[in-house]
């Protein structure tokens, strides 16, 4: 008996010490939470959704826009980091940082993105009503459609994961599409989005349907689509809520968000853009790591060339910087994604292409007047799209434009002299070839 | 009332008894066998009725009062052996106290107890403190330097109180932490950096540096499986004993004082190229890239008059003769029944470069008090406060040396209206050094209270609770005459960091010996702990101020703040037993099982086993017969040791992280992938060793050989980034390290006027990756030229091979590994490692009457160093902002020339073909070639010292008992075939993973010390 009590009392013991434990042991971080209760009602899945726009800032503020720019002819290599030096000279191996980044940013905002897709529909909140349950699926598709646009045009087909990674297993087996496919998924995200979105109130910084008929026109303008092109970027110019603002600089001048801009992310002093950093010299507090290059200074300072987009440039002789993000004391830059002066050159294109070219011309000119200048005299289709080529170069100088202009026209090799086609495309990161058996590098890497 | 009376009838009868017996005086004097005066010393009097303690004066004198001519004594020091005497009256009794035999007979403090060093089966390495004291460098870990085998210790700086690199037995881990755990009494300490202010991607702080090396008495490093496996999970990569000074039972207080002067300067200065070279290079390359671009060589735009062009040398700038004080003063004693040992220490470092600075206060009480015959009670405390002035450097643009060092030498350091010049990514180098602002305070208290309860003489219980409180205030501002506080009108961050250490262990001990002529002997016990690590820290930074002179975040334009908390938790359960038999041969074994909050649910637990046996074989007759031997020993143990520190507190959990905001909107977005079966790294090891004296002690040898593998290793592998995630920590992967140490001890000379004694230790070890999911490339701020490969060291190079430069052309050949006839990024190859092969040093000490001299030489062997300066400033014009080093100048000019530095150039066509312009400088090749990379073998004296011992007399004339004064040098000189300042050096340090670079970082200092030890 006295045994069986001992015995007793030892369990009960050995319980109470080993089940003490357990719950000694459970620490839960305060600024997470578990995966498993991230999207369950209103509260979170409003908070994933910023969270994903959060992602495309992450690659938007300062590394996409490099990659369009300092690979290009306007912008050159002023600094000391090598990664810039090599992207300058696109001589850009696997594991370069921008490129890097960059590719890890966007699919980051695409698991994001992924995420709420899969998680929405079962999320059981009366307070999450149809149209705001519609709203954030339809912004998570459109993130979606950007991210995969963004690679596409930069990597080429790219491999389309479409669920989200709740363990690794979901990645097995997916293999890289190509460009034509990743651009019908941009599409057919796009197409959902549009149904989903809400119409356009005010907001320039959050996806409406007008931004998804933006993104939609430039993705038929990449793929030649030139009907399509014209089509939306006809229906956004059209609404009335946007127009382009004179003088040029006054979108680029804090206060933001003008009607020139059809997407911009926006900054705020709690969750700042140091992009400016990379453009200004130390003697103004920055790095001074990209440097408008002499050619376009010459042709951006020419009044008839550039117009009052000499406001993109400041400085002299061996100092000129770039300005297009400017505050350095706030660091609330925007990260200009779709203006609208974007959609007239679309139109431009897309009708010079179709042999529009009074129409073709109308379109340019409108961005050349609102930078002080006088009407093309471009005449033949071909001196007309050589015309918008040379407008888009100065017009966008310092988004990234002209590195993927060049590539989708292919006058990479006629402009920059870079005549090996393998080094149109970036190449996939270093990390995934080693790791990932699914994944096969661009030739030439 | 009774007691009372019968007090008063006793002491009554005593001063009846002395009236009428005579009284007689004994005096004498105590000595150790230097001839020195032993204070403290007990006279214990044995003669039958009268019991007796005295003890000796600071002169080493006693007197005792009897009744007769003579009486027997028995007298005792600690550290010598006991001397049985007659002591006579109406003479001047001399006694003198042997030494015990050091080197066999200690003591030492093991894993949760004390043992016979004879017996140890572990690989366990002491060093005394004294054997460091007075080298003037703040951190107790980075005095160890050369003193013990199988510990690497390299500063990553000459940064005062700045990392350090130290290593037991190679690099165990690649994700989880390569640090040792350091033990302060009992306490587990933290010794991760808390310093937050980023200073390139530098180690920013040790945080050893917060105890004073002055109130430490022995350090002991264990290094084998059966030493730290009762560590568990804490002990994989060695454990760090440190004991302080505590007082003696029964001595007299003893008043110590030690101070130190010291001036630094730089062992090599920066030197780069003129300004009419510089502008000779870059015109030289600006025509060469015309021509490779098929333009006419006059298309160039050059600089104009190249020889005119000034010289502005700005490094000269940076350095300093820099001031050490250190002031140390303690006292400490005992009555019979309590210790008590109390410190007070000063410490105040600048570092040769501007405007760096480090400075510390430290307080230290130790006491320990039997309350009654079975029940002691005792803490340590340590209070602690340093200052720092810190300063960014290394792969920083804007850190000092970079600022001095790279902007080209023509340009001016002023523009014409006086105010500081700046070029390309650069900041101006005396804007910094005059208006740096960035204070780093920290608070440490190390602090353990203790009961041990005897039940029986054999059995104790000893039950004891410890903090480790670290905060860290950090101030900074960099105002509107830098160019980090330029573009906002000032911006200024404060922030406190936190950690805070809470340990309690209750440990039961049985230590006996019995059995026919106590032939037998046990040692076990068994404990447990309970381990908490809180880390938190809160930070406001703001930019705009109104003017320079306002530096508070509070009064700021832009405000904004943040905060961090996490919490880990470990329990653990262990136990311990050895068994000696006939003071030959030693079995034991350990075994701990502990349970992490940081692992998976499914696997929290591990067990650490651990198994030894040791063979005094000098203790048999039949080698006793040979007459070699006064020891030897054989040792051998094997075991298993965890690992877990250096992964984050909540690494097994999927987690989504809040604070991914946008338009300030609270925003969430997924940031780890979940690991339910996240569990330990394991570390199995086994060791052989050999010890063994000859020559009547004169020579002593300790021979070990180790075998480390850990598995199961905490990586961060490589997940392909259309997850949405980097890596997903895993238990992956395997790393060897397999060494040999050597140490040994002579003492070549040794009669009463002069002595010579040799300690040489010297260590190799072999560190493999065994088993790695990919490869991991990293460092260099993007260039990725560290990796770690399967079948390679950890910290490998991993680089472009330059062959040669062809004279016919001057462009440089590289090794076409893969040999498809063009150069890509497949042709990089692993060209060395930054892990010495060998470390070592070597300590003699003489000593003539009253005069010592120590010499103490650490070499290391093997390892390379990427020379990044050299990278950046022999870079053939392609870093347009960057000046050059005189190494330019050897550049190809012309056919027939024979050199390794390519012809200048800033072309880029064709980047894939080998022999192209494209990649002498920049192209494929831009991310380094090995043209950059150097050996870092280096032997250094590292200290030489003169001391003098003021004569006995005169000392006594001061009412003192004993003055040394010294003269001391540091650094005096090395020997190296590194180009750079300095091989001891480790600029990326932030990360164990990139190590070996050497990057715009602060230099060793070579120092110059007067000081003095005053004994009252």
């Amino acid at each position: 008996m006295k045994n069986i009590i001992h015995k007793y009392l030892y369990t009960a013991f050995l319980v109470i010490v080993f089940s003490s434990c357990k719950k000694y042991l459970n620490e839960i971080p305060n600024n997470s939470l578990d995966a498993s209760n991230a999207i369950t009602d209103v509260g979170t899945a409003r908070a994933a959704i910023i969270g994903a726009y959060d992602a495309v800032q992450g690659y938007y503020a300062s590394n996409y826009p490099t990659l369009g720019t300092i690979t290009a002819d306007n912008v050159i290599f002023n600094g000391t980091l090598s990664q810039y030096l090599q992207l300058d000279q696109n001589a850009i191996p696997a594991d370069n940082v921008t490129t890097v980044a960059t590719y890890q940013g966007i699919y980051k905002a695409i698991n994001s993105a992924n995420s709420i897709i899969a998680a929405l529909p079962s999320v059981k909140d009366v307070r999450l009503t149809d149209a705001e349950r519609n709203q954030i699926t339809g912004e998570a598709y459109f993130i979606r459609a950007l991210g995969y646009f963004d690679l596409g045009r930069g990597w080429g087909g790219v491999q389309l994961q479409l669920q989200p990674t709740s363990d690794l297993s979901v990645l097995k087996g997916i293999k890289r599409s190509t460009l034509d496919q990743t651009y019908d998924q941009v599409l057919s995200d796009l197409i959902k989005a549009e149904q989903l979105l809400p119409d356009d109130a005010t907001t320039r910084n959050r996806a409406q349907k007008s931004i998804v008929r933006a993104l939609r026109a430039r993705l038929h303008l990449y793929r030649k689509q030139w009907a399509d092109a014209e089509n939306y970027a006809t229906q956004v110019i059209s609404n009335s809520k946007y127009a382009l603002v004179t003088p040029y600089r006054n979108f680029f001048t804090n206060p933001f968000l003008t009607t020139e801009s059809v997407f911009e992310l926006s900054f705020s002093a709690n969750d700042r853009n140091t992009f400016w950093n990379l453009w200004y010299p130390s003697s103004f507090g920055g790095q001074y790591t990209l440097k408008p290059s002499n050619p376009f200074v010459a042709k951006v300072s020419n009044p008839l060339i550039g117009g009052s987009r000499s406001a993109l440039i400041a400085g002299t002789g061996n100092n000129v910087y770039g300005v297009l993000y400017n505050t350095t004391t706030t660091g609330v830059d925007p990260s200009y994604i779709i203006r609208i002066a974007e959609l007239y050159l679309i139109r431009a294109e897309a009708r010079a292409q179709q042999n529009n070219l009074t129409g073709a011309v109308a379109d340019l000119d409108v961005v050349r007047r609102r930078a002080g200048l006088t009407g093309s005299t471009a005449l033949t289709q071909s001196d007309i799209l050589l015309a918008i080529e040379d407008e888009r170069s100065i017009e966008f100088a310092f988004e990234p434009h002209r590195w993927f202009d060049l590539v989708r026209t292919e006058r990479a090799g006629d402009v920059l002299g870079l005549t090996d086609k393998r080094r149109w495309l970036f190449p996939i990161p270093l990390s995934d070839v080693l790791s990932d058996p699914d994944v096969v590098q661009n030739p030439g890497y | 009332m009774y007691i009372h009376i019968s007090k008063l009838l006793l002491s009554l009868s005593l001063i009846v008894s002395i009236q009428v017996s005579a009284q007689k005086i004994i005096g004498g004097k105590v000595f150790d066998d230097k001839g020195n005066p032993l204070a403290g010393a007990l006279i214990k009097i044995t003669k039958s009725g009268q019991k007796q303690n005295i003890i000796t004066a600071n002169d080493g004198s006693f007197t005792l009062i009897t009744e007769s001519d003579s009486v027997n004594a028995i007298i005792s020091y600690t550290g010598y052996s006991e001397s049985n005497v007659t002591l006579f009256q109406k003479k001047i009794n001399t006694i003198e106290l042997q030494k015990t035999d050091k080197v066999l007979d200690d003591v030492i403090v093991t894993g949760y107890s004390v043992q016979n060093k004879r017996f140890v089966a572990g690989s366990i390495t002491t060093v005394k403190a004294s054997e460091v004291k007075d080298i003037p460098a703040p951190g107790i870990n980075q005095l160890l330097q050369g003193k013990a085998a199988g510990v690497q210790v390299t500063a990553n700086s000459g940064v005062a109180g700045g990392g350090i690199t130290f290593r037991i037995r190679g690099n165990n881990s690649i994700n989880a932490s390569v640090d040792p755990l350091y033990i302060v009494d009992g306490v587990f300490i933290n010794s991760n950096n808390l310093v937050n202010t980023g200073l390139g991607n530098q180690q920013q702080s040790n945080p050893l540096a917060d105890l004073n090396p002055s109130d430490i008495e022995t350090i002991q490093i264990l290094k084998d499986a059966n030493a730290t496996a009762i560590y568990g999970s804490l002990g994989a990569n060695g454990v760090v004993l440190i004991t302080t000074k505590r007082g003696k039972l029964n001595s007299k207080a003893r008043i110590q004082f030690n101070t130190y002067q010291a001036w630094s300067t730089p062992t090599n200065k920066f030197r780069v190229a003129t300004g009419p070279e510089t502008a000779l290079l870059t015109n030289e390359s600006r025509i060469n890239t015309a021509i490779d671009n098929g333009l006419p060589p006059s298309s160039a735009t050059l600089i104009p008059n190249p020889d005119q062009q000034p010289t502005f040398f700005r490094t000269d700038d940076l350095f300093r003769t820099a001031k050490t004080s250190n002031y140390d003063i303690s006292v400490q004693g005992g009555t019979d029944k309590s210790t008590y040992f109390l410190a007070f220490g000063y410490f105040n470092q600048q570092s040769i470069v501007k405007p760096t600075d480090f400075n510390r206060y430290s307080l230290r009480f130790n006491y320990d008090n039997y309350l009654s015959k079975n029940l002691k009670l005792g803490n340590s405390i340590n209070i602690s406060r340093t200052f720092r002035n810190v300063s960014s450097n290394d792969n920083n643009p804007q850190g000092v040396i970079n600022s001095a060092l790279f902007p080209r030498s023509y340009l001016p350091v002023f523009n014409t209206d006086g105010t500081y010049a700046r070029y390309g990514s650069f900041d101006n180098h005396l804007a910094l050094i005059d208006n740096l602002n960035n204070k780093a305070e920290s608070w440490r208290t190390i602090g353990n209270i203790y009961l041990e309860y005897s039940f029986l003489p054999e059995l104790k219980l000893k039950s004891s609770w410890s903090v480790d409180n670290t905060s860290v205030y950090e101030n900074n501002y960099s105002n509107t005459l830098t160019a980090a506080g330029l573009a906002n009108n000032g911006s200024a961050s404060s922030s406190e960091s936190k950690s805070i250490i809470l340990t309690n262990e209750q440990v039961l001990t049985y230590i006996k010996t019995f059995g026919e002529s106590r032939k037998h002997a046990i040692n076990a016990l068994i404990g447990n702990t309970i381990n908490t690590v809180l880390n938190q820290n809160t930070s406001a930074s703001g930019t705009g101020f109104a003017s320079n002179d306002l530096t508070a975040v509070s009064v700021a334009s832009i405000r904004t703040g943040s905060s961090s908390r996490s919490i880990a938790k470990l329990i653990s359960f262990f136990g311990k037993a050895s068994y000696t038999y006939d003071n030959k041969y030693t079995f034991d074994a350990s075994l701990r099982a502990d349970a992490s909050s940081r692992f998976g649910i499914n696997k929290r637990w591990g067990y650490f086993p651990s198994g030894g046996f040791t063979w005094r074989a000098g203790q048999e007759s039949f080698i006793q017969q040979l007459n070699i031997f006064n020891e030897l020993k054989f040792r051998v143990s094997v075991g298993t040791s965890g690992n877990q520190n250096g992964i984050g507190s909540y690494a097994a959990l999927g987690l989504w992280n809040s604070g991914n905001n946008y338009l300030d909107l609270p925003g969430n977005a997924p940031t780890q992938l979940a690991n339910p079966d996240l569990t330990w790294e394991t570390t199995r090891q086994t060791d052989v060793g050999v010890e063994f004296s000859v020559l009547n002690n004169r020579l002593t040898a300790i021979i070990d050989y180790y075998n480390k593998y850990t598995y199961d290793l905490l990586l961060n592998v490589p997940v392909p980034y259309r997850s949405g995630f980097a890596s997903y920590l895993q238990n992956f992967g395997a790393v060897s390290n397999k060494g040999v140490e050597l140490t040994l001890k002579f003492v070549n000379l040794e009669t009463k006027s002069f002595s010579w004694s040799s300690d040489f230790n010297i260590s190799y070890n072999k560190n493999r990756i065994e088993k790695l999911a990919s490869d991991i490339s990293l460092g260099a701020s993007g260039r990725n030229i560290s990796i770690l490969r399967e079948g390679f060291p950890v910290n490998s190079f991993q680089l472009y091979k330059q062959l040669y430069v062809d004279p016919n052309t001057g462009n440089a050949v590289y090794e076409d590994v893969n040999g498809d006839g063009i150069i890509t990024a497949a042709d990089r190859q692993i060209v060395g490692d930054a892990l010495p092969k060998f470390t070592g040093g070597l300590t003699n000490n003489f000593r003539y009457k009253g005069f010592d001299l120590g010499v103490f030489v650490y070499f290391q062997q093997g390892n390379k160093i990427m020379n990044m300066n050299d990278f950046f400033l022999v870079h053939g014009n392609t870093q347009a902002n960057i000046g050059f080093l005189p190494r330019q100048l050897n550049r190809w000019q012309q056919k027939g020339d024979i050199t390794d530095i390519p012809r200048l150039t800033t072309y880029s066509g064709n980047p894939s073909a080998n022999n192209s312009p494209a990649n002498n400088y920049g192209g494929n090749v831009a991310n380094l070639s090995s043209r950059y990379l150097e050996d870092g073998s280096f032997i250094r004296l590292r200290t030489i010292t003169l001391g003098y011992n003021i004569p006995t007399e005169l000392v006594t004339k001061w009412k003192l008992s004993g003055v040394r004064a010294y003269i001391q040098a540091t650094n005096l000189f090395t020997i190296t075939k590194y180009n750079g300042l300095d091989p001891e050096v480790n600029s990326q340090s932030n990360n164990q993973n990139t190590t070996g670079y050497d990057w715009a970082t602060v230099p060793q200092p070579k120092t110059i010390q007067v000081g003095v030890n005053v004994n009252f």
